[in-house]
């Protein structure tokens, strides 16, 4: 699914990414890294393999538009230092893309680790007139990418219908990602007519408004 | 001193009171006595603690000959009761007992609100009678050294174990006991409960299992024997008391609603009855609906205020604690109530109840009926007030199930892995475990009677590795293993985590409601309160409140003048007819498709019978009625098998499982005790339905389970296990520790192992509980070998009919779907802001 904001080309892809074709820059958010392993530290017995597959979703996505940037808006890891990081680690070697980060309340991580990889780390970024931040910010002019909410939206029928998709929420100035992240819950908004939602059903980006 | 010498201590003792022991009372003190284990089969209101507590102070003196001059120390006996307000009464009749016959012996209480200086103080020096709940017994389980401080019990009183029984509370209850048995060897257990269609089995349960498989699993260890259900007895108490059911019939028949469970239309009619006696208790299925009735009441008539009061299980201690006092001193005019009211505390001055809405169980609706009126020889008044018309006919129903004197099971659960997972983790947090010692005594619960090794295995994987094999770099930490081969836990924060969840087996996901000022109103369900948004009103406990801020599990709320109508409710609390019931309410339509009109209900219900009638029937007891509608929702097929509310949940997903195969199609399912509705948005023909023979018991077991994949059933179970398990950290309503990125939900958590691990033991507990305990496969396989020897009669109808009303406008609904999301969602529409 391919939609243009001020002239410019981003593809929304079914993973919950967005890859901006002027910048060669892939965008996600939300993937909350280290979660499982934070959670099976405090003995609650999450499958491991949910981790290892998030990691390797990451790694299908770059490989589909080998881009030359990577930017993460945000809850890139979970929680404190676990040995997901590895994983990270040895996944940040592995691309060849400029990784930036841009910080959102859950990273904690201290930032040289990150720089010591290689990773850039934002509180945010300005490309031309949009707005890449990890928590929706309003600013004149600028068009406002974000993560933070884990955006779902409930659809009806006839019969008394219901079913809830994770989304990408746009609206005017500004569009919210869906949670990158497999172990991450979603956050039921109701849209106006105005706003342009775009869900992910069946490893499909399908426009509903 | 012999038995008969020291039951004539007792009688005395009663003599001087002026009273005289019942026979029962008798042979439950001497069946004590003797050593043995029992169950005894009581009402409230009867003598039972005296029954039990009697033997144990005998026994006491039995064993201490000087015990008027010398004390000896230690624990003699655990009581325990399901419900908190009931240990202050206890306490009371003990104590008296106790200090008349000059025993020194002392009655402490330990449950949720005992303070912790109390705590730490019995835990130096236990009393000799300690009365506490299951969960506050298995706290003492997760502290260091129990063993020593069990040793001297000499016996353990489950009190209200029928209401245990069919709940996870039992299976707890039978886990402490298993320990128990072991580290205490004087110790006797007795049960006392009220009459269940299966006292035999509930005996059982809380003696153990003595079947020949956990013999053999048991020769070639240490565990001490214990003889169980073989040295024990069942006494009956056989008191019988005359019950008299009024139902309450609208005066007008005409605007009396044909759906609703609130009966507010009636509300005009009970101000009499609640005038002409001195204290009524007013009992709702739900405490929604409390809510609601305490709000109207007052709207209504303004001049009960200060007489009347709510009680309900969410609201705080203190309140429930001045209602009861308030109850005994006859300051109040009526209390409208839930369950919380249900069991035990005698409230002499309660003349009345009321029932509003269909009780759905005799059982319930005859100890409902026995709170009212302990004079003996009195009859129990208890009238009815249906919420709508078809309610009528339970109401006739009802008055022939009291006479009948009909009583359902309470069903017993069986492999509840969760609570053994808690458990283990429980007796890893004090003194550890040794695998190879416990595992016996868990084979001979009932409730594990079935376990094999594997299983066994899979549990200790699960609380030591996190999963059932090692893996690279895991940081899974609960429970460690030394090199003896003992479980234990060495985190703090672990062992603080596991304690506080352990109260978290009756409440999950429970929001605490406090004034912004400080002050705990109660506590409400999460769902409930994650819909709102701060400055949203909202009625609770009798006041309207206002969101402030939602942080760390409590609201906090400011008081609001603002009218509003969103009254809290609760997910709980929905109960489905009884086989029982559903036999005798299907005798009753009988009786009416052969235009009997026989009682003062039916015969209200004439008019609404008649426009049945009209475009469809009455079934009598060898049709099956099926009618199918149209309006603008989409298309109506309702099916009335009249076998409550649980057999058509998971009839409905069976037959809506089945019509999936044949095509696409995608179903909204609704039932109430009556019938199911499967609604679509494509016409559907029952002919076919018919002719591929879909009521058939052919695969019945594949085909539900399959049905059962494809609903959302299951998910809805998985809360309480995630719970339990420790797998969702709630932590506990008075104290909120620092969980937060260790929050999520168990829906997200059910996806996970659906998706990534289908085959994890509690995953797959869900459905098997939802199966045993929702869908009571055996009572559905019964009906639809009812349903093959009817004639099946398909009525098309223009318009929705009586019978159906109240199924198609039901909100609760469950789904099943055949066809690819992608192709749904073409023909869906978003929701948008309003």
């Amino acid at each position: 699914m391919v939609v243009k904001i001020h002239n410019n080309t981003f593809d929304l892809h079914k993973s919950g990414a967005i890859f901006w074709q002027e910048q060669s820059m892939l965008l996600i958010a939300d993937v909350h890294l280290g979660k499982v392993a934070h959670f099976r530290k405090h003995g609650a017995a999450i499958p491991a393999h949910v981790a290892h597959e998030n990691l390797e979703r990451l790694t299908n996505t770059v490989d589909e538009f080998r881009p030359k940037n990577i930017c993460f808006l945000g809850d890139l890891f979970h929680s404190k230092l676990n040995t997901e990081w590895e994983d990270f680690a040895s996944w940040t070697q592995y691309t060849n893309a400029q990784i930036i980060l841009v910080n959102g309340n859950h990273d904690v991580i201290p930032k040289y680790l990150f720089k010591d990889l290689g990773v850039q780390i934002e509180d945010e970024l300005i490309i031309d007139s949009f707005l890449l931040t990890h928590h929706p910010t309003k600013r004149d002019a600028f068009f406002n990418f974000c993560g933070h909410i884990h955006p779902g939206v409930r659809m009806q029928g006839l019969g008394r219908q219901t079913m809830k998709f994770a989304c990408f929420f746009k609206t005017k100035n500004q569009l919210i990602f869906p949670a990158f992240g497999n172990f991450t819950g979603k956050y039921i908004l109701e849209p106006t007519k105005d706003d342009e939602i775009f869900v992910l059903v069946d490893g499909e980006v399908v426009s509903v408004s | 001193m012999k038995n008969s010498q020291l039951t004539s201590i007792a009688d005395s003792w009663f003599e001087t009171k002026g009273w005289k022991p019942f026979p029962f009372q008798k042979k439950t003190w001497n069946a004590f006595l003797d050593g043995k284990n029992g169950l005894l089969n009581a009402p409230t209101g009867s003598g039972k603690t005296y029954a039990l507590w009697t033997p144990i102070v005998l026994q006491y003196i039995k064993d201490n000959p000087d015990y008027k001059t010398k004390h000896t120390k230690g624990i003699k006996a655990i009581w325990i009761t399901p419900l908190r307000a009931l240990s202050v009464e206890i306490k009371q009749a003990a104590q008296r007992f106790a200090d008349d016959l000059e025993t020194g012996m002392t009655v402490g209480i330990r449950t949720g609100d005992t303070s912790q200086s109390e705590r730490a103080k019995q835990k130096k020096n236990m009393p000799d009678l300690l009365i506490t709940t299951p969960e506050s017994l298995m706290l003492l389980l997760a502290s260091k050294g129990y063993d020593k401080i069990f040793k001297t019990l000499t016996a353990v009183v489950v009190d209200e174990w029928h209401e245990l029984l069919g709940s996870k509370r039992g299976v707890q209850m039978e886990l402490a006991l298993s320990r128990l048995k072991t580290v205490s060897p004087q110790m006797r257990i007795w049960g006392i409960s009220a009459t269940i269609g299966n006292l035999e089995q509930a005996q059982d349960v809380l003696l153990g299992a003595s079947n020949d498989n956990s013999l053999s699993a048991v020769k070639d260890n240490e565990i001490k024997d214990f003889e169980g259900s073989a040295n024990s007895i069942l006494i009956k108490a056989n008191l019988k008391k005359k019950i008299v059911v009024k139902s309450i019939i609208p005066k007008k028949m005409e605007t009396f609603p044909w759906r609703g469970h609130l009966g507010l239309h009636l509300l005009d009619q009970i101000i009499p009855i609640l005038n002409k006696s001195k204290t009524t208790i007013i009992f709702t299925n739900t405490r929604s609906q409390c809510e609601i009735w305490f709000q109207k009441i007052l709207e209504k008539y303004p001049e009960f205020a200060g007489e009347i009061a709510m009680h309900h299980g969410s609201i705080n201690k203190e309140t429930r604690l001045w209602v009861e006092q308030a109850i005994r001193n006859e300051s109040l005019k009526a209390v409208v109530a839930t369950s919380s009211l249900d069991l035990g505390v005698d409230f002499a001055p309660v003349e009345t109840i009321i029932q509003i809405g269909g009780p759905k169980g005799i059982a319930k609706f005859l100890q409902r009926a026995g709170r009212s009126n302990h004079r003996p020889g009195e009859p129990s008044v208890i009238h009815f007030l249906p919420t709508h018309a078809m309610e009528l006919i339970e109401a006739s129903a009802l008055k022939k199930a009291v006479k009948g004197e009909v009583m359902e099971d309470r069903i017993p659960y069986l492999l509840s892995f969760d609570v053994l997972i808690q458990y283990l983790v429980t007796l890893a947090v004090s003194d550890g475990f040794f695998p190879k010692k416990i595992f016996p005594e868990i084979k001979a619960t009932f409730c594990f009677q079935g376990i094999t090794e594997e299983q066994w295995q899979w549990c200790l994987n699960f609380i030591t590795l996190g999963s059932q094999s090692l893996q690279a770099y895991d940081e899974y930490k609960r429970v460690l293993v030394d090199d003896d081969g003992r479980f234990y836990v060495d985190s703090r924060q672990t062992a603080m985590m596991h304690r506080l969840s352990i109260g978290t087996i009756v409440s999950d996901a429970m929001v605490q409601v406090k004034y912004v000022s400080g002050g705990f109103i109660g506590t409400i369900e999460e769902f409930f309160i994650g819909k709102m948004k701060p400055g949203d009103t909202f009625v609770f406990a009798g006041r309207t409140l206002e969101l402030v801020r939602l942080r760390n599990m409590a609201a906090q709320v400011r008081r609001s003048s603002k009218k509003t109508r969103n009254i809290v409710s609760f997910m709980g609390g929905r109960m489905a007819l009884s086989s029982q019931m559903s036999e005798i309410l299907r005798n009753e339509l009988q009786s009416e498709a052969d235009h009997k009109r026989n009682t003062p209900e039916l015969k209200a219900l004439s008019d609404i019978f008649d426009r049945q009638e009209l475009e469809s029937i009455v079934p009598g007891n060898n049709e099956f009625l099926i009618e199918t509608f149209k309006t603008r929702e989409g298309y109506h097929n309702v099916f009335y098998p009249f076998e409550g509310r649980f057999v058509h949940m998971a009839m409905g997903g069976l037959l809506a499982y089945r019509i999936s195969l044949l095509s696409p199609i995608t179903f909204s399912l609704a039932y109430n005790d009556y019938g199911f509705e499967l609604l679509s948005d494509q016409p559907l023909d029952i002919q076919n339905v018919i002719d591929n023979n879909l009521f058939s018991t052919e695969y019945l077991f594949d085909d539900l389970q399959k049905s059962l994949n494809s609903t959302e059933l299951a998910r809805r179970k998985f809360r309480d296990i995630a719970v339990i398990s420790g797998m969702v950290f709630t932590g506990y309503p008075s104290k909120q520790i620092k969980t937060k990125h260790l929050q999520s939900n168990s829906q997200l958590l059910f996806d996970v192992f659906r998706d990534y691990e289908p085959d994890n033991l509690l995953y797959q507990q869900a459905f098997r509980e939802t199966f045993e305990h929702e869908m009571e496969e055996g009572r559905l396989q019964l009906a639809l070998e009812r349903i093959a020897k009817q004639t099946i009669v398909w009525k098309q109808c223009e318009d929705a009919t009586p019978f159906s009303f109240p199924i198609i406008t039901d909100r609760l609904r469950e789904k099943l779907s055949s066809e690819k999301l992608k192709d749904r969602i073409k023909r869906m529409t978003l929701k948008l802001m309003k």
